[in-house]
């Protein structure tokens, strides 16, 4: 207690000299907290104002035969199941999007139509960051619900200037539907909306449910899955690899009954895996009784079993009708296939084999009704777990942006014939922001401690005319029983808390510095880095472990400093201090 | 049940099928082919682009190469579809990737679906109303045609309803205008120029013109079209990897 009465003591008595270090300190600690907070806010505003409105937290992306425009997948229950029971999501939207041609009034423009539901209900926290990230300037969000109108939209500012459009113009547009055919449309605007952000202002904003009618989908398929949650930088990681857990697929299996000349039977209708790898490995497995490998392995190529074409009385070149029940239409499926080839063994028991390319036209179009419940027995499989088609294609979980990177290219050298599905989080393929934010911060860093370089001779230099004057004075309190490091820490203590001073002032110079700076309303139309704005303004976000890191880094770096002209004045002889004459 | 016997009366009178059957056989080579093609494509406020392909395909398994000549930053970018394969090669990157169907060609209008061979026949049936083929005979400028509809049986085509006008004497199609899913006439094509190859029509000037944003129109023109053996090494990823070079 002593010491430090001591050390504050002496810190007044050389109060303009003080003064001009700390205040030098101050600045320095002030440039430091606007920067770390600066480049955190770019982080914040990439990934909670833009990736998670673009991917959400975490996505559930499908792709039909790995189509990049073909986001679909046919069986929607199914796909909410395997995010069901999660009490960490918090909103869970079908990301439908499309590219499209729009044409104005006299004007025409590229922009993306996005599918928003309206009609569910969200906490006023992500009504108020709605709001926030595009703000309605004419119009309402739930206009988009209004029969009245014919397509009714919500479009950016700028793109209804670009489309020289106002409040309930039409506005024409043209786009490929999930299925390739082109589709046009007539959309109303029935709203305006303000952004910034130069990636989110070509977002035209539609009813959901409509968006769908209109790229293909019906009632009961998805598009990907875009999940926002609690805590993301958490949760993130772990719910991604719980959810594709879930999403292990099984064998594809429709439970039919095939017909031929001489009556029917039932029979499972597996897909087999047309890759040249897998086509050798049925080639070593099967032997043919009719037929040829060559036909068999066409796109609408199809393998019986023997004892299944006498009961049906074929053989290759023959028909066979098949007629399953389908789980979404009352009505069963019926279709024909010409028998490419009869097997004499190696075919699974009771089960008829296509071309996957041709089954995945079956088991995609015309779900069969026990989709996800009828299992094909793995004792029966044996050899056949490789090679029978999966119900889709589940990628494998990545974990930073270089191996999405490395996965993407790896899918876009492979043909997929049935559906890919990839879950993953906004961390991982954006994780170059994160190594942005983090290079801003060594860079500022860096910068701030060249500047307490120079600082610090400065508070070594102090330092040492103090020692200098106070001679006598460490004479004096060495000669009445002041132990060395006692004095050695009376100086170290006398630059701590200069240096905690400083910093709790940099502090408050730098949070006033951020408060003015947002103030200043800046105009970016048509700039990238308008992105960098929220609501027109700069965007700082302080954190606690960044400021408090920083500020404790610096005081150890000025205590160090110190270390070595104290432990020189702590070593003084008492004498010899005492007879000093400055 | 009761329809039965209307559409089997349909299918035996129907004056458009035997026109889509005869569109077929007169488009399909029995030779493999190369030929130079030219796309002009005009948009409104933006001028005219010229792209330039050379382009092989083979009758057998209508495989097909198309190696990009012009504009400057396509030339040596190629496209190779061999089976159920479809390449694009990017002569920047020295890379080939997967594409799909309806990937576009050079950045054009043009999709590699447009470059397959695929039977009108089987994509298409004809459109009825009140029990009737929607079939009319008219007069295209001085030329008597047959104007008829036809609706997508299939769900993987660009346009699900289609107007045709077709020569009444060869059955050579002339105009055709192509619908949206919603109805939207969306492009209107002309067949203008066409050249005789082995005993079969080629159109080698052909005009889209696109409906839906006025000022946009593609004219292609087929050129030095040689029918001929082509050497099966041309349909591989190394031989496109060499035209490129």
């Amino acid at each position: 207690m002593l010491l430090i009465r001591l050390s504050l003591r002496n810190l007044l008595r050389q109060k303009r000299r003080n003064i001009l270090l700390g205040s030098a300190m101050a600045i320095g600690v002030a440039i430091l907290v606007v920067a770390n907070s600066f480049s955190h806010g770019i982080s914040d505003i990439m990934f909670n104002k833009i990736m998670r409105y673009v991917t959400g937290h975490v996505s559930v992306r499908f792709n039909e035969r790995g189509g990049v425009m073909r986001e679909i997948f046919r069986d929607k229950e199914r796909a909410l199941a395997a995010v069901k029971g999660e009490p960490v999501i918090e909103e869970s939207d079908e990301a439908v999007g499309m590219f499209t041609r729009a044409i104005g009034n006299g004007r025409s423009e590229n922009i993306i139509l996005v599918g928003i539901d309206t009609k569910r209900n969200i906490s006023a926290k992500a009504m108020k960051e709605v709001q926030e990230s595009f703000r309605l300037v004419e119009g309402n969000w739930k206009d988009v619900e209004n029969e009245a109108l014919e397509n009714p939209v919500i479009i950016s500012s700028e793109k209804a200037r670009t489309l020289n459009v106002k409040m309930h113009d039409i506005v024409r547009v043209r786009f490929r539907n999930m299925f390739g055919q082109d589709q046009a449309a007539r959309l109303t605007v029935a709203g305006i909306m303000k952004n910034d952000n130069i990636f989110m202002q070509p977002v035209v904003f539609l009813e959901l449910e409509k968006e769908k009618v209109l790229l293909g989908y019906r009632p009961f398929e998805t598009g990907s899955l875009s999940l926002k949650i609690t805590d993301p930088q958490k949760n993130a990681a772990a719910l991604a690899d719980r959810i594709h857990d879930r999403l292990k697929p099984g064998t594809a299996v429709i439970q039919a009954v095939v017909s031929g000349r001489a009556g029917s039977a039932p029979a499972a209708l597996l897909g087999y895996k047309s890759d040249d790898e897998s086509k050798a490995g049925i080639r070593a497995l099967l032997k043919l009784a009719a037929g040829s490998f060559e036909k068999a392995f066409k796109k609408d190529g199809v393998f019986i079993p023997a004892s299944l074409a006498k009961k049906l009385g074929i053989s290759a070149g023959d028909t066979v009708k098949l007629r399953y029940d389908r789980k979404f239409f009352k009505d069963p499926k019926e279709a024909s296939y010409t028998v490419s080839a009869v097997c004499s063994s190696g075919c699974p028991a009771g089960a008829v084999l296509m071309n996957d390319s041709a089954f995945y036209d079956l088991y995609y179009e015309d779900m069969p009704a026990g989709a996800g419940k009828t299992v094909y027995p793995a004792e029966k499989l044996g050899a056949w777990a490789a090679l029978a088609a999966p119900e889709w294609i589940l990628l494998k979980r990545t974990y930073n942006t270089d191996e999405y990177k490395k996965k993407y290219q790896e899918i876009a050298r492979n043909k997929w014939k049935g559906t890919t599905i990839d879950v993953s989080t906004m961390y991982e393929t954006a994780s170059d922001i994160l190594k942005l934010e983090y290079v801003l911060n060594v860079i500022t860093l860096s910068a701030v401690l060249v500047l307490f370089f120079i600082i610090l001779l400065g508070v070594v230099n102090t330092l040492r005319m103090t020692i200098r004057e106070r001679t006598r004075e460490i004479g004096t309190v060495r000669a009445i029983g002041m132990q060395k490091n006692e004095v050695r820490d009376m100086f170290l203590l006398e630059t701590f808390f200069l240096t905690l001073f400083a910093s709790t002032a940099g502090l408050v110079l730098g949070f006033a510095a951020m408060w003015a700076l947002t103030l200043i309303p800046i105009t970016m139309q048509d700039n990238p880095l308008g992105m960098l704005l929220v609501n027109g303004h700069l965007y700082f976000l302080p954190t606690f472990a960044g400021i408090a890191g920083n500020v404790l880094l610096i005081i150890a770096i000025a205590v160090v400093t110190a270390w070595f002209p104290a432990r020189r004045a702590a070593d003084m002889s008492p004498a010899k201090a005492l007879g000093h004459f400055t | 049940m009761f329809l039965l016997p209307l559409v089997g009366r349909l299918c035996a009178e129907s004056r458009v099928v035997p026109i889509l059957k005869a569109i077929d056989e007169n488009y399909k080579m029995k030779k493999d082919i190369r030929a130079e093609v030219t796309l002009t494509q005009q948009r409104a406020g933006q001028g005219t682009k010229i792209i330039d392909m050379a382009y092989f395909r083979r009758d057998s398994d209508d495989a097909f190469l198309i190696v990009m000549n012009a504009p400057e930053n396509e030339k040596g970018n190629g496209y190779l579809r061999v089976g159920d394969n479809f390449w694009m090669y990017r002569i920047n990157t020295r890379t080939f990737q997967h594409v799909n169907r309806d990937e576009s060609i050079g950045g054009t209008d043009a999709h590699s679906e447009d470059f397959e061979t695929r039977k009108l026949n089987e994509l298409y049936g004809p459109a009825v109303s009140s029990g009737t083929e929607k079939f009319s005979e008219e007069m295209l400028g001085k030329v008597p045609v047959y104007r008829f509809e036809i609706l997508a049986k299939v769900n993987d085509v660009d346009y699900p309803r289609q107007i045709f006008w077709t020569r009444r004497d060869n059955n050579l199609l002339l105009k055709q205008e192509s619908y949206s899913l919603s109805g939207t006439l969306m492009q209107t094509a002309y067949f203008l120029k066409f050249t005789q190859i082995e005993g079969r029509y080629v159109p080698v000037k052909q005009m889209f013109i696109d409906e839906f944003e006025k000022g946009n129109k593609t004219i292609v023109e087929i050129a030095n079209l040689v029918p001929g053996k082509l050497d099966d090494k041309i349909f591989t990823k190394a031989h496109l990897e060499n035209l490129s070079k």
